[in-house]
């Protein structure tokens, strides 16, 4: 932080500076000259979005983010702030979170929503890691189709079971962006990691931004040999993998199916916020320029890749007039571009589509998780009869 | 926490006990109860609101989180709810979050309940709160904390 000149680039990005005063650059200015305390009262940070714009364009690599996440940390315990009425839906979300990082509690997840012709085990492989999609299921509209398709294409590719746990715990993302609750977070690791050890599994793929950018980096900060014992990959990576592998190959839209034109938002936590060489933004690109060879079409948004706008949401940390303006904008430049947006985070999707609720005009654009889109896109290369069709 | 560390090693366990009440009815049928001097068991606290619909899923995750061995929700019958239809909404979301959340969190559903009580009903609600507090007994401390 020390390195920071002051050049203001951060307050000029800055997605929420757009919409409410809120300066980067300013606060590091005032840490820096030994206000931290004042800043830390005056509870201004709350407010971030951690969509780690700022990070992007600084010249010197200042990590705001981090700078917001320990300083929420340090508002919750030693300002002794409790930012409740800023958590969105009541912070049912992180309570949930929170009683999973309880010792004594064992969650139960029903396994319902499994596709037939998808077999679940909890020995394996390969583990498919569903998140928090089935609590959703409680206020959003059938968030588990995510789920489903997830598990539907690498149940194809794969033709074995797949972990599916039914103990699984939250991964802890939001207490740890949003809530600052660093020992909440720690227990869920954990739990978490404990279980997956015990499923023996090699591989884990998750559908969720999120998800994969916590056990990608945040776990790996707590436990340094993680990286040796699991694989992790996103759906994006896994898909790209077997088509590279030439395992998998993709098919020519149909003539009546209408998803033709599409457009890709890219989350922060798939972009921004991973290091240079994983690249997912380049890898899902690569994927729809195959399929653009096929007869897609790919429009690009006027603000792409590590420079998307945000969702406006983050963490459930405040959802209100202003992250909807963010998100407006964000659904006004996709509807110039196509009638169909991908994304791979389910709660952008679930942010945006909650916002086609209020706003007419953009009520058309249909919103889709990778997963979804891709589904029936896929087909196996089969090496005995040529391009035989599953599913 | 201490208070709980021990509450677990107690054989003789008291479970602590959330209830909501409606203004109208329940809160009415827990005052005549009280009147009427029927017995039943002193775990319970009770927090009047003003109608069943009132009471956010999030209140009752809270509960639970914080300790609450129980949590009730109480109200007016249907169809007899003072603002037309709160307890309609009471009961739909209540609906959702026993399925959705507590049965997926691992909890006992048995711990969160919905029922209703007309403020005639003192001596039902005296016989549910008795009835409740054994089912909970019965279950055990939630171990929450």
């Amino acid at each position: 932080m020390k390195h920071c000149y002051q050049c203001g680039r951060c307050s000029g990005v800055c997605q929420l500076s757009k919409v409410q005063k809120y300066t980067p650059s300013k606060i590091i200015q005032l840490i820096l000259e030994g206000f931290e305390e004042k800043v830390l009262n005056s509870g201004v940070l709350w407010d971030c979005l951690t969509c780690n714009q700022c990070l992007k364009d600084c010249p010197e690599k200042i990590n705001f983010a981090d700078i917001v996440r320990i300083a929420r940390y340090k508002m919750r315990h030693e300002a002794n702030q409790n930012p409740e009425e800023l958590i969105a839906h009541k912070g049912i979300y992180t309570t949930i979170a929170e009683i999973m990082s309880r010792p004594y509690i064992e969650p139960k997840r029903s396994l319902k929503w499994v596709p037939k012709g998808c077999k679940v085990t909890n020995k394996g492989d390969i583990l498919y890691y569903v998140g928090c999609l089935p609590f959703y299921e409680y206020e959003f509209e059938d968030p588990l189709s995510i789920a489903q398709n997830a598990l539907k294409i690498i149940c194809q590719i794969e033709k074995k079971p797949i972990i599916v746990l039914e103990e699984e715990t939250c991964c802890g993302h939001d207490i740890y962006w949003g809530q600052g609750k660093l020992k909440t977070f720690i227990k869920l690791a954990q739990k978490n990691l404990e279980k997956f050890e015990k499923t023996g599994a090699t591989t884990i793929i998750t559908a969720c931004a999120e998800c994969y950018r916590t056990f990608k980096i945040d776990y790996a900060k707590l436990f340094p040999n993680l990286s040796s014992k699991f694989q992790i990959k996103h759906l994006i990576e896994y898909v790209y993998d077997k088509w590279k592998q030439k395992e998998i190959q993709f098919k020519k839209p149909s003539k009546t199916s209408k998803d033709v034109e599409f457009t890709y938002h890219d989350p922060c936590r798939l972009s921004r916020f991973l290091p240079e060489e994983i690249n997912l933004t380049d890898k899902v690109r690569e994927i729809f320029a195959a399929l653009t060879k096929l007869g897609y079409t790919f429009t690009e948004m006027k603000h792409n890749k590590s420079n998307s706008l945000c969702c406006g949401v983050n963490s459930w940390m405040n959802c209100n007039e202003k992250s909807k303006a963010l998100r407006y904008k964000r659904m006004l430049e996709a509807k110039t571009a196509a009638p169909i947006l991908v994304t791979s985070c389910p709660k952008c999707e679930i942010h945006f589509e909650c916002l086609q609720n209020d706003f007419e005009d953009i009520a058309e654009i249909q919103i889709l998780d990778f997963s979804e889109f891709i589904v029936d896109k896929i087909e196996m290369i089969n090496p005995k009869t040529e391009g035989e069709k599953k599913k | 926490m201490p208070k709980t560390k021990t509450k677990i090693k107690q054989p003789n366990f008291n479970p602590e006990i959330l209830v909501f009440c409606c203004n109208w009815c329940s809160y009415a049928g827990a005052d005549l109860a009280g009147v009427s001097r029927f017995q039943y068991p002193p775990n319970m606290r009770i927090v009047r609101v003003m109608c069943s619909g009132r009471v956010d899923p999030a209140f009752i995750i809270k509960a639970l989180k914080d300790g609450a061995d129980g949590v009730l929700i109480t109200g007016c019958h249907i169809g007899d709810c003072h603002y037309i239809s709160g307890n309609e909404y009471a009961r739909e979301r209540f609906g959702r979050l026993h399925d959705i959340i507590i049965k997926q969190l691992g909890i006992d559903e048995k711990r969160v309940r919905l029922e209703w009580v007309s403020a005639s009903e003192g001596k039902r609600f005296a016989e549910l709160i008795t009835e409740f507090t054994n089912q909970i007994k019965e279950l055990g401390p939630l171990k929450i904390l």
